[in-house]
């Protein structure tokens, strides 16, 4: 049952993102960005499987509920399944301060990506301010995420923050 | 020296780490094959897609539930802290409601008096059903919304799809028991609309922000903030007259405010408007493959409402005078 975790975690979120939670239009990135942000982190979480199929999976999954370009979310979660395990097997990523600013240059670069793929897709400039705010918002929750996840994977937090925050005390 | 040796942190050996890189080509080859065939609108991709949304309408509906409700919790709460300023609108409200009431009344009367002197032919009704959102298909390019009401109910893509405050979007994909509204702020969504008292002719077209861009409109036209847009019915899909919103912005670049809160939809109303148009996109031998697919909804629909009197009529458009004097 632990090895399906990581998958139902993040099927659970891609579920979420369709729920209709009423959010401003301008918010419509950030749910998405977080089920990246769950693939990410999982392959970032050593011992973790989350395999890069089943994220490529999950990412299908949030392109046929959202009813958006089939393959744009599948190609964004498995480019953070494809940085995910780098980033944790760096040595000084073992500070969640490390893993953050890698999430904080990922997503800016796969906002900028999403964004021209998004034009690309649909032939014209698409507007960049809700990605700019998605992104923004799942750099800001980041810290939240990894925690719940490990959470999730370890039903506690309280070793596992200790060990995060050694660095940056 | 400190201990990093934390199972947390241990280092990470994934143990597929031979075939990984193959396999990740593989997979990113695919994601490229998926947009290219998503984007060139490939049939096997759009009935894969209807299939699952169809297989997965069961568990939306249920997650979202309780999303629902604690907007609905939200919205009350909200409710409660404006209670007293809310009564006394809804007074007021009430009051204008009242004068207008009288008025509509007259007119009624008079219309039916003219209909009666011109011998005119009686519009047939439009047959309705009415659901429920069940999923918030918004993505980031894509405003769309999964209703309840499927090709089972009657359903056909190409109807428009409304709410008690105006126009919400028109259905573009069906399955047996799901639907896929496209909400009138998508980047696709282009509505031809009357503008104003003058019915100045437009296109309303949607860029996924709140507001729609109000383009096609002849040369040097004037239009004011707070006239309404309609529908006009000239694309032969949507009926002419629907609500969608008023202007806003100034010349050259004039927007629409849907009346319709497209962020957060609940009840919604399907109309079985069957177009020429409609016919051809949606033939009705397409259609039938999950039961009858008429005009009128072969199957009591989720209300008690079908062939009811069209909820258009009470949606029509002021005339010149009374938008005058309103202005």
């Amino acid at each position: 049952m632990t090895s399906f975790l990581p998958a139902l975690s993040v099927l659970f979120a891609v579920v979420a993102t369709a729920v209709p939670w009423g959010l401003p239009a301008d918010a419509t990135f950030i749910l998405p960005l977080i089920v990246v942000m769950m693939v990410f982190c999982w392959r970032a979480i050593p011992g973790a499987a989350l395999h890069p199929a089943a994220a490529m999976g999950l990412g299908l999954l949030a392109d046929l509920m959202s009813g958006g370009p089939l393959g744009y979310w599948a190609l964004m979660c498995l480019v953070a399944a494809t940085v995910g395990p780098r980033a944790g097997s760096l040595k000084e990523s073992r500070e969640v301060g490390i893993h953050w600013l890698i999430w904080t240059l990922m997503v800016s670069l796969l906002g900028v990506f999403g964004w021209l793929l998004a034009s690309l897709y649909y032939f014209r400039w698409i507007d960049w301010w809700p990605i700019a705010l998605g992104a923004a918002a799942s750099v800001v929750l980041f810290p939240i995420v990894l925690y719940g996840l490990l959470w999730v994977r370890h039903g506690r937090i309280g070793h596992a923050r200790a060990t995060i925050f050694r660095g940056a005390s | 020296m400190r201990e990093r040796g934390s199972p947390l942190f241990r280092r990470h050996r994934p143990s597929w780490s031979a075939p990984v890189e193959l396999l990740s080509f593989g997979l990113y080859f695919l994601c490229a094959v998926l947009l290219v065939l998503s984007r060139i609108g490939h049939g096997a991709i759009n009935e894969a897609r209807n299939g699952l949304v169809d297989l997965s309408a069961p568990m939306l509906e249920l997650a979202s539930v309780p999303a629902i409700e604690a907007r609905r919790a939200m919205d009350r709460v909200k409710l409660y802290m404006a209670a007293f300023d809310e009564v006394d609108r809804l007074k007021k409200e009430n009051e204008e409601l009242k004068q207008w009431e009288w008025r509509t009344k007259l007119l009624e009367r008079k219309v039916v008096q003219l209909r009666a002197l011109l011998n005119a032919v009686e519009e047939p009704a439009l047959a309705y059903a009415t659901g429920r959102v069940i999923a918030d298909a918004r993505g980031p390019f894509v405003r769309s919304a999964l209703i309840n009401i499927g090709r089972r109910d009657g359903l056909r893509v190409g109807y428009a799809v409304i709410n008690g405050d105006g126009l919400v979007g028109r259905t573009v994909d069906a399955g047996g028991s799901v639907a896929r509204v496209l909400l009138l702020n998508d980047l696709n969504s282009h509505i031809p609309v009357l503008v104003g008292p003058a019915g100045v002719r437009g296109l309303a077209s949607g860029d996924n922000s709140a507001e729609l861009q109000l383009g096609f409109l002849p040369e040097g036209v004037t239009l004011y903030p707070g006239d309404e847009v309609y529908t006009s019915g000239s694309d032969g899909v949507l009926p002419r007259g629907l609500r969608v919103g008023v202007v806003t912005g100034s010349q050259g670049a004039y927007k629409v405010r849907p009346y319709a809160e497209l962020n957060s939809l609940d009840a919604v109303s399907v109309l079985f408007f069957d177009a020429p148009a409609l016919t051809r996109t949606d033939p009705p031998a397409a259609a039938d493959g999950l039961g009858a697919l008429s005009a009128a909804p072969a199957e009591t629909p989720k209300t008690a409402t079908a062939s009811a009197t069209l909820p258009v009529a009470a949606v029509a458009p002021p005339t010149g005078e009374q938008a005058q004097a309103e202005r």
